[in-house]
């Protein structure tokens, strides 16, 4: 099964990069995708307990079983205004 | 309720959007609020703030908003204006209007829809210093 991952704010350059893709096992879950992206971007392991995640447009917790082809979201809390 | 969102580069113009105000016989109240960027930052002095969106997750989490306020408050309209890209110091960043019949009604949706929006609309702020540094903030 193949996910996209989309960074946003200062996430992109923790990582490098703005999007990238992950193939995982069927049945993973949104927290076996963090520890892959924690291991090839180690800088997100600080972050990872106030990391926000999506799927699509909405937010989605760490326990949340993926989907072939589904876009997944990681950014930092929120700031607008 | 009607809703009418706005969230692009374009300069805020308050002086045109308030005329634009539509309200019914039955409404006592409008609201408006105004976010306007400080020059100052944690202490530091900056001379603006880069604004960076996931829109289309933006435009989905305001519409929950806007659902959630609709069943909270009798309100007959929300506009919510948002610029995003570099808004200068002293530059208004956020602009919010709420028609209800009373005024209590109207700030408490107001200072909710604020609240709220600064908890889950992905919309990130990069203030930027008089050098020109843009320090990475540690969450």
């Amino acid at each position: 099964m193949r996910v996209s991952v989309h960074f946003y704010s200062y996430f992109k350059e923790l990582t490098g990069c703005a999007e990238t893709a992950e193939t995982l096992p069927e049945g993973s879950t949104i927290n076996d995708l963090l520890k892959l992206l924690i291991a090839r971007f180690p800088k997100l392991g600080a972050m990872q307990n106030s990391t926000l995640i999506a799927v699509g447009v909405e937010y989605q917790g760490r326990s949340y079983v993926l989907k072939e082809g589904e876009e997944v979201s990681l950014f930092p809390p929120v700031q607008g205004g | 309720m009607k809703r009418q969102l706005t969230i692009n580069t374009d300069p805020i113009d308050e002086a045109a959007l308030v005329p634009q105000r539509v309200m019914s016989s039955g409404m006592g109240a409008a609201v408006y609020f105004t976010g306007v960027v400080r020059g100052m930052e944690e202490s530091e002095e900056i001379q603006g703030i880069e604004y960076e969106a996931f829109q289309k997750m933006v435009d989905h989490q305001f519409n929950l908003l806007f659902d959630e306020m609709e069943k909270r408050w009798p309100l007959e309209s929300v506009r919510l204006v948002h610029r995003l890209g570099w808004v200068k110091v002293n530059e208004p960043s956020l602009w919010v209007e709420i028609i209800a019949p009373h005024r209590g009604e109207a700030f408490a949706a107001c200072r909710w829809l604020i609240d709220e929006m600064k908890r889950v609309v992905p919309i990130w702020k990069k203030p930027v210093s008089e050098e020109g540094n843009t320090p990475i903030k540690e969450a």
